[in-house]
């Protein structure tokens, strides 16, 4: 009796002309807000008198709309901080000035295509030399020169979306408004517990040897579990993380130099990009136009 | 090995050198050809009129609808930051044009080009917008800008006073100088008067001389809340 083939390899070699039936796998990619656990209709849950479900992206964009500004931000260099005296009641008060330089509006992000409503916005200059290939046609197709800083505002609706190519300006901003700065803070490397997260360390003498600035224990033995915990406060690098600074009242601005000088302090190094946008726990200014 | 015979055997050290030669001579050679300079080919140009169909044997880069793009550069529009380079200075200029229009108060501290500027040790005296006169001993200037500021120390009902002035401050309406300091201080900043020793404690004796020179040359109470009847 002859050896016989298994009646898998029987199968392996693929007749020409017939081509082999293929699954496609790949999932389609969603965009925007999505639910973990999507409403699924059944016989129990379908009717006009039972509530709209709350779990769809349109219900988390309503949700939303209350904490997003109308209109966009801009892109500011910080350049330092100096003093402003008050006209009416002589009070020195601290400030930050800020730079907008070449600001201009370089695309959209609409809920059609990318599941929410905000504004692409570049600011500053590059060479083109110095950059991908990518991005300069990304700038050359929307008809700007190549910009240094690209960063995206969220606005609630389209009317919010300025058209590409506008110039954005320090007079988009009023005096007396209040806007939120977002910001990288100041890089302070790697960093110990004391430092990093203001733990107070261990004695100076009793017995304690070589650990006086390190953390005392990492967590309960046996009875915890035997591991660390996620999220345990150590030594780790500190600073260089976006932080924003809430409700900085605008003390002057200078469309003719690009300047808007914001009370008190904002995070960062001098020379850090800054974005502003208007405050989001004050109510929102009187639309103006871009100068 | 075997071909040669005994007799020959005596001439194998000739071998050696002889093997030498016929190996080092084609590696030397070998050599010499990898430093030849030969130019970077270039591309074969297609034929001209080619059809569409042949299109797809060529790889991608080569074929003609598929070379690179050239993107237009724009222009970037005007600069703000080339208009004004330093923004700190800008907007200290333009408060100063407003604070100190003459630039009389900034001459007066400026201890490092004006010769007749107040000095570290002399004995001032300040009147605030609101009336409120405050004479000391200058212990600091202190050079910034808008934010220019001196440290002024007396000693008022037995308890020692510091007061750091803004100078630039809406709120300072007049500094005079009562007294300079007799000796040039070696110091910039008299923070050794702090200790017992080198205290002056109070200066209102002098600022009372001062007032009093003052009002008997011009004939009229000048600062200070006067006393109500």
């Amino acid at each position: 009796m002859p050896p016989r083939l298994h009646w898998n390899l029987l199968q392996l070699p693929s007749l020409p002309g017939k081509p082999r039936f293929i699954v496609p796998q790949c999932s389609i990619r969603n965009f925007g807000i999505r639910s973990l656990n999507p409403p699924k209709p059944d016989r129990f849950n379908v009717g006009d008198d039972l509530p709209v479900l709350k779990s769809t992206s349109t219900a988390a964009l309503e949700r939303k709309a209350w904490t997003l500004p109308p209109r966009t931000g801009a892109i500011a260099i910080k350049k330092g901080m100096t003093a402003i005296y008050d006209a009416e009641t002589g009070q020195r008060l601290a400030c930050t000035v800020l730079q907008l330089d070449r600001v201009e509006v370089v695309s959209h992000k609409t809920r059609e295509k990318h599941g929410y409503f905000a504004v692409q916005v570049g600011a500053g200059w590059r060479h083109h030399s110095n950059m991908p290939k990518s991005l300069v046609g990304h700038f050359s197709a929307n008809g700007l020169s190549p910009k240094r800083h690209v960063y995206e505002f969220r606005v609630k609706d389209e009317s919010g979306l300025l058209p590409v190519g506008q110039i954005i300006n320090a007079g988009w901003f009023q005096e007396g408004q209040y806007i939120d700065a977002r910001s990288n803070t100041k890089g302070k490397g790697f960093a110990g517990v004391m430092k990093r997260h203001g733990f107070h360390g261990q004695d100076r003498s009793h017995g304690v040897s070589l650990t006086h600035r390190s953390l005392g224990s990492a967590g309960p033995s046996q009875g915890g579990g035997s591991r660390v915990y996620p999220g345990k406060k150590m030594a780790g690098n500190m600073g260089n993380e976006q932080h924003t600074e809430q409700n900085l009242r605008i003390l002057r601005v200078d469309p003719e130099n690009g300047l808007v000088v914001v009370k008190g302090a904002v995070s960062g190094p001098k020379g850090c990009v800054v974005r502003i946008q208007d405050a989001i726990k004050k109510p929102w200014p009187e639309h103006t136009s871009v100068e | 090995m075997a071909a040669f015979s005994p007799m020959l055997r005596q001439l194998g050290c000739v071998r050696s050198s002889l093997r030498t030669r016929e190996l080092v001579q084609p590696q030397i050679a070998r050599r010499a050809l990898s430093t030849v300079y030969s130019a970077r080919p270039q591309p074969t140009p297609l034929p001209e009129k080619l059809p569409e169909a042949f299109l797809s044997q060529l790889p991608q880069r080569l074929r003609p609808d598929q070379e690179p793009k050239k993107l237009k550069i724009y222009p970037p529009p005007p600069s703000t930051r080339a208009v004004c380079r330093d923004p700190i200075a800008t907007l200290t200029t333009s408060q100063l044009s407003v604070l100190d229009p003459t630039s009389e108060r900034k001459k007066l501290f400026d201890y490092r080009r004006n010769p007749r500027s107040v000095k570290v040790g002399d004995i001032l005296r300040v009147t605030f917008k609101n009336g409120d006169p405050f004479s000391g001993v200058c212990l600091s200037i202190r050079l910034r800008g808008i934010d220019t500021s001196f440290l002024l120390r007396n000693e008022l009902t037995r308890t020692a006073v510091e007061m750091s002035v803004k100078l630039f401050s809406p709120n300072v309406k007049s500094v005079e100088i009562v007294e300079r300091t007799a000796t040039r201080k070696r110091r910039a900043r008299l923070y050794y008067m702090r200790q017992r020793k080198h205290d002056v404690r109070s200066v209102e004796g002098t600022v009372w001389h001062y007032l009093r020179q003052k009002t008997s040359v011009t004939g009229q109470v000048s600062g200070g809340r006067k006393k109500k009847n």
